[in-house]
């Protein structure tokens, strides 16, 4: 009895492991779906982490993008370089030759340029802030409440003197300040050196306008459109074009000199000679946090 | 009257009064992964119904035939290799592993289906197309089936075929009006202000648990139904 029935539970398992495979098998063919090989073989070369980096939903859908809709090869950031080598041989094409994206503060003032604040009492995050009138008198520009720097994961962006600024040692580009601004005055910017020119003001006001609010915001004078093409005032506003911009070839110094109120500035990792300034200076030793013994600043407020 | 009366009887249980998702919380899976719009939760649904029907229809087939106590097919093998035993052969045992087998092909076949002929659904899918294999819902059904094929306590109440196809696709109704009932909701929720340490699973599965609820409302309308039929 015992090795009958043995038999036929493992006849029962084959026959029902032939049935099922000739049925799959038929069912492969019959519901085959044309890939195109250089898709599968471009997906495999990508990191698969599916983050939706590129601005495609995964992997899958930027290698079928790539191929069939002839996106760029670079655009995968976790893949890097050595990603988008291999894609550019799959493909045939030239990688174009990209650079690291980072984010910029659109702002210069710290709290002593910031003209019209109130006392605020509310919850002390910009999101909250920015609902409000009267903080400040600027309402396009930083409002230094960290919201920004406590969504850093790098330890890369502080609020110093009251303006957000960003350590770009630290700094990875992964653009979480650029989301949470909810005055959106962080962009992301390609870096085409390691220091390069940005416009620091987000104010679409005018002249007297902005001088009533801020020491150092953009009157929108258009003195810099008018030295250099590669500025382009909108709404009072000058911005980049940073396709065009070419840091060796352009010598920016004619239009900084023109500039009235100082508006455009140098960011990015310090350059050799800021290094060598301070080189003989004796700098304080950084006390990094040490959160088992400082208060947690965590915005749970009770 | 009877029969239709009580196949009329198991179906609303399935879909309605015991609903796969909402009563016996089955199949929560694709219930919270894929309901974040209507038209996907409402594909979602059609296929595990369809895959439902399939997996049911052939285990109710292996559990009728070969795998119950006392089956045709093992009962005729028996009796030729051993005609004089008073035995009855029960191949029971394999029955877990005879309803994943043929769930695991059955949604393979839909995969490939649903890849060839809807790839823009398969995209939506994701994983969640495979992950149906390992849905419970769906091996629910075979158990409840199993329940009143092999359990049953005397022969004129087992299962025929068409209380186990009843169930299985009355059970993959029910499940797609709660996923899109749950796709419907979270599509109003997008537009609301949803606290933020409630934003995400967190409010979907207390939107899931006030549709239990609201759900529990249906039971004794199988009582009424039965009286109605008797």
């Amino acid at each position: 009895m015992f090795w009958i029935t043995v038999g036929l539970a493992a006849s029962t398992m084959c026959i029902l492991a032939i049935g099922m495979g000739y049925m799959l098998g038929w069912a492969n063919e019959a519901f085959h779906v044309e890939v195109d090989p250089k898709i599968t073989a471009i997906t495999k070369v990508l990191p698969g982490a599916n983050c939706g980096g590129c601005g495609y939903v995964g992997c899958g859908e930027y290698a079928e993008a790539i191929v069939l809709a002839g996106a760029p090869v670079n655009k995968c950031a976790p893949g890097g370089a050595s990603c988008a080598d291999a894609i550019a041989t799959i493909m045939g094409v030239e990688v174009e030759e990209s650079w690291p994206y980072r984010p910029v503060v659109h702002c210069a003032a710290t709290y002593k340029d910031r003209l019209g604040r109130h006392e605020y009492r509310g919850e002390r995050t910009c999101r909250a802030a920015n609902l409000v009138t009267g903080v400040q008198g600027c309402t396009y520009g930083c409002l230094g409440f960290g919201d920004c720097a406590s969504v850093c994961e790098y330890d890369a962006i502080h609020v110093i003197d009251g303006l957000a600024t960003i350590d770009y040692e630290k700094c990875t580009g992964c653009g979480a300040c650029v989301e949470i601004c909810p005055r959106n005055i962080i962009t992301r910017v390609p870096f085409k050196a390691d220091r390069i020119l940005v416009v620091k003001c987000s104010n679409k006001d005018f002249g007297k306008a902005v001088k009533d609010v801020c020491k150092v915001g953009c009157i929108g004078c258009k003195a810099c459109q008018r030295t250099n093409d590669l500025f382009k005032v909108e709404a009072n506003l000058p911005s980049l074009d940073y396709d065009r911009y070419n840091p060796k070839a352009v010598d920016f110094q004619p239009v900084l000199d023109r500039c009235p109120m100082g508006s455009l500035v140098f960011v990015g990792k310090p350059s050799p000679k800021d290094v060598e300034a301070v080189a003989h200076e004796e700098l304080p030793e950084r006390v990094e946090a040490d959160f088992k013994t400082t208060v947690d600043d965590s915005d749970w407020w009770g | 009257m009877e029969t239709i009366g009580s196949l009329i009887l198991i179906a609303i249980g399935a879909a309605l009064i015991n609903n796969f998702v909402l009563h016996y919380f089955v199949g929560i899976c694709p219930f919270i992964g894929v309901s974040r719009r209507v038209d996907m939760a409402f594909g979602m649904g059609c296929a595990v119904t369809f895959v439902i029907s399939i997996a049911a229809f052939l285990s109710w087939t292996f559990t009728y035939f070969i795998l119950r106590a006392g089956a045709p097919v093992t009962s005729w093998i028996w009796h030729v290799l051993r005609p004089d035993s008073e035995l009855v052969p029960d191949l029971s045992i394999l029955n877990y592993i005879v309803y994943i087998f043929v769930i695991a092909s059955s949604v393979q076949l839909v995969e490939m289906y649903v890849r060839k002929f809807f790839p823009a659904l398969y995209k939506s899918f994701g994983v969640f197309l495979p992950l149906i294999t390992t849905n419970c819902a769906i091996l629910f059904a075979c158990l409840e089936i199993m329940k009143h094929v092999s359990g049953a306590s005397d022969p004129s109440q087992v299962w025929g075929l068409d209380k186990a196809l009843v169930l299985a696709i009355f059970g993959g109704l029910g499940f797609t009006l709660a996923i899109v009932m749950m796709a419907g909701i979270r599509e109003e929720l997008d537009q609301c202000d949803v606290p933020k340490a409630l934003r995400g699973p967190a409010i979907t599965l207390i939107t899931a648990g006030i549709l239990a609820l609201a759900f529990l409302g249906f039971s004794g309308v199988d009582r009424g139904l039965a009286a109605l039929f008797q």
